[in-house]
C-alpha cells in the first residue's frame, strides 16, 4: 500500500503524451497512446487543427496527423508513428462499481503529468437535474479533481487500465468519455 | 509490485463493498424541483434526511434503491439541526448501520452516498478523509450538535442528506450541504437519534423561549466585588415581549441576568445551549442584578414560536 497508485501510475505514464496544436496556438491538453503504430486518441476540443505536435515522455517533438475528430463525442484521433509510445491496457468502465479507486493523469495547469485520484461515481447519464442531464450522452463520472490541461487524458482504474477519457468538469464532477465509446469510434478509422 | 496492485485492487474493492453495504439503505428523496437529495434509512419505514432539501411538505416520492419510487410523509423537521424525517412504508429495504463514535479520527478514509434516482441505479460516491472532529456546538442555523464532524469529502449537487461512511461501510451521520463550507460537516448519529425521536413524536423540537431580548454587559471590578458576583459579565435585557415568560415572571428592561440555576452567565451562548435543552415547562432560576441589588426571579420556559419555513 506505500506504494499506492504509483507503480500503476508510472506504467500509464508513458503512454501520455502532450498535444501542441500545429498552427502554434495554444495547445494545453492530452494524449493517450492508444494502440500501437502510432494511434492517439484525445479531446476534439484539444485539437483545434489537422496538424499537431504530440510531445512524448521522454521529451521528444513529433509531427501528428488529425485523422478522425467527432465534436458531439468531444473525441479526436491522432496518427504518430514516429513517437513509439508503449499502447495503454483499456477496460470496460461497465464493469466497475462505484466507489473503486479510479485515477486520472494529465497536465493540469501546465503540471506535466500530475496523478489525480479518486472514485468512480456511476457510468451513464447525467442525473437530469444538472445542465446538460438532457444530453442523453454516456459519461463516466468520477470524484476525482480535475483541472485544464486534464483534456484528453486518461481515467483509469486502480490497476492503470484506461476506462475513460477525461472531457470535462461539470459541478464539480468529472466527465471522462468511456473506453467503449472510444473502440467503437476506432472502429472505423 | 505484484504486492502493491493485489494490495491497490484489495482497497479498491474494499471501497466498493463498502459503498454497496451503506448504499442498499440510502434512497433519493424528490421533494424540490429538479435535482432530488439524498436521505438514509435510520429505522424501519423512518428516513432521515437533511431539512435544507425539503423544499414542499406535500407529495414527496422517494426512490428505492431497487428503482421503485414510493410516496413517502414529512413526519416532521427541524431548521435548528438541518434535519427532517419521512415515513415510508415499512420492510422497503435494509435499516442503515452506525459505527462506532469514537472509530473516527482525522485522516481516517471516508465515503459521502448520493442516490439520485437517475439511470446508473447505483448510490454515488465522493471520497476523502475526516478532517476534524471535536466537541459538541452550535451551528449557525441555532440546533445543538453533539460533536464536531468535518471532512474534505465534495458534497455535490444531491448529495445532501446522504450518509458519511466509513470504510467499513458503517453510518457515522448524515451529510448537511447547507452546514459545509470549505470543509463537508456531518450531523452525528447521536444528534440524528436524538431530533428523529423528538420530531417523530411531535413533529418539530420545541425550544425554550423566555420572550426577552438582551445582550452581554460587563460591571466594573469594583462593582462586581460589592455585589458578590462570581464574575464581571451578565446578560441585560433589552425588552420583554408582552405575556412572554419574561414578563409573567415579573422580569424588567435594564435588569442584569448574572446566574441560571446558580450557574454564572456572562455570553448568550450559555443561556441559549440552556434553553435548546429540554426546558419547555421547567422553571428556572434566575439572579438578576436590579437596581443596585441582587435579586433572585423564578421564570416558567415558554415554547419558542414557531416560524413558518
Amino acid at each position: 500500500m506505500t506504494g499506492f497508485l504509483s507503480a500503476a501510475a508510472e506504467r500509464l505514464r508513458a503512454s501520455v503524451a502532450r498535444i501542441l496544436n500545429g498552427d502554434g496556438s495554444d495547445g494545453s491538453g492530452a494524449a493517450i497512446a492508444w494502440r500501437s503504430g502510432g494511434v492517439f486518441v484525445t479531446s476534439a476540443h484539444v485539437v483545434r487543427s489537422s496538424n499537431v505536435n504530440v510531445m512524448t515522455p521522454d521529451g521528444r517533438q513529433i509531427r501528428g496527423e488529425v485523422v478522425a475528430r467527432d465534436v458531439h463525442r468531444d473525441i479526436a484521433i491522432v496518427r504518430a508513428p514516429a513517437a513509439k509510445m508503449p499502447p495503454v491496457q483499456t477496460a470496460n468502465p461497465d464493469v466497475l462499481r462505484p466507489g473503486s479507486l479510479v485515477f486520472a493523469i494529465g497536465h493540469p495547469f501546465g503540471v506535466v503529468e500530475a496523478v489525480s485520484a479518486g472514485v468512480l461515481q456511476a457510468v451513464g447519464w447525467l442525473p437530469e437535474g444538472l445542465e446538460l442531464g438532457r444530453q442523453r450522452l454516456r459519461w463516466v463520472q468520477a470524484d476525482v479533481r480535475l483541472a485544464p490541461g486534464n483534456s484528453g487524458g486518461p481515467l483509469a482504474d486502480s490497476e492503470g487500465r484506461v476506462i475513460g477519457v477525461s472531457a470535462m468538469i461539470l459541478a464539480g464532477l468529472a466527465l471522462a468519455v468511456p473506453a467503449t465509446d472510444v473502440e467503437a469510434m476506432l472502429v472505423g478509422v | 509490485m505484484t504486492d502493491t496492485r493485489t494490495s491497490l485492487a484489495t482497497f479498491s474493492d474494499e471501497l466498493a463493498d463498502a459503498t454497496a453495504d451503506a448504499g442498499a439503505a440510502i434512497v433519493a428523496v424528490h421533494a424540490r424541483p429538479r435535482l432530488p437529495s439524498t436521505g438514509v434509512h435510520w429505522q424501519d419505514g423512518v428516513v432521515v434526511t437533511t431539512d435544507g432539501t425539503i423544499r414542499r411538505e406535500e407529495g414527496i416520492t422517494i426512490t428505492l434503491p431497487d428503482g421503485r419510487n414510493v410516496p413517502a410523509t414529512l413526519a416532521g423537521r427541524d431548521r435548528g439541526t438541518d434535519l427532517a424525517v419521512l415515513r415510508i412504508p415499512t420492510g422497503s429495504m435494509p435499516i442503515t448501520r452506525l459505527g462506532d463514535a469514537s472509530a473516527l479520527r482525522p485522516g481516517n478514509l471516508v465515503l459521502a452516498l448520493a442516490r439520485l434516482g437517475d439511470d446508473s441505479g447505483g448510490p454515488r460516491v465522493s471520497f476523502g478523509a475526516v478532517s476534524s472532529v471535536g466537541g459538541p456546538w452550535r451551528c449557525w442555523k441555532g440546533g445543538e450538535i453533539s460533536r464536531r464532524l468535518q471532512s474534505d469529502l465534495t458534497i455535490y449537487p444531491g448529495f445532501g442528506g446522504g450518509p458519511l461512511v466509513d470504510a467499513s461501510g458503517r453510518v457515522h451521520g448524515i451529510n448537511s450541504g447547507g452546514l459545509s463550507g470549505a470543509l463537508a460537516t456531518t450531523i452525528p448519529f447521536e444528534t440524528v437519534d436524538r431530533v428523529l425521536k423528538l420530531l417523530l413524536e411531535r413533529g418539530y423540537v420545541a425550544r425554550g423561549w423566555l420572550g426577552a431580548a438582551m445582550q452581554p454587559v460587563r460591571f466594573s471590578a469594583s462593582t462586581a466585588k460589592q455585589l458578590g458576583l462570581a464574575n464581571d459579565g451578565g446578560l441585560i435585557i433589552l425588552s420583554v415581549e408582552p405575556d412572554g415568560p419574561a414578563a409573567n415572571a415579573g422580569l424588567f428592561v435594564g435588569d442584569v441576568i448574572v446566574k441560571v440555576d446558580g450557574q454564572p452567565l456572562d455570553d448568550i451562548h450559555q443561556l441559549l445551549r440552556v434553553l435548546a435543552g429540554d426546558v419547555v415547562g421547567r422553571t428556572l432560576r434566575l439572579d438578576v442584578v436590579r437596581g443596585g441589588g441582587l435579586a433572585s426571579v423564578e421564570v416558567l420556559v415558554g415554547e419558542r414560536p414557531r416560524r413558518r419555513s
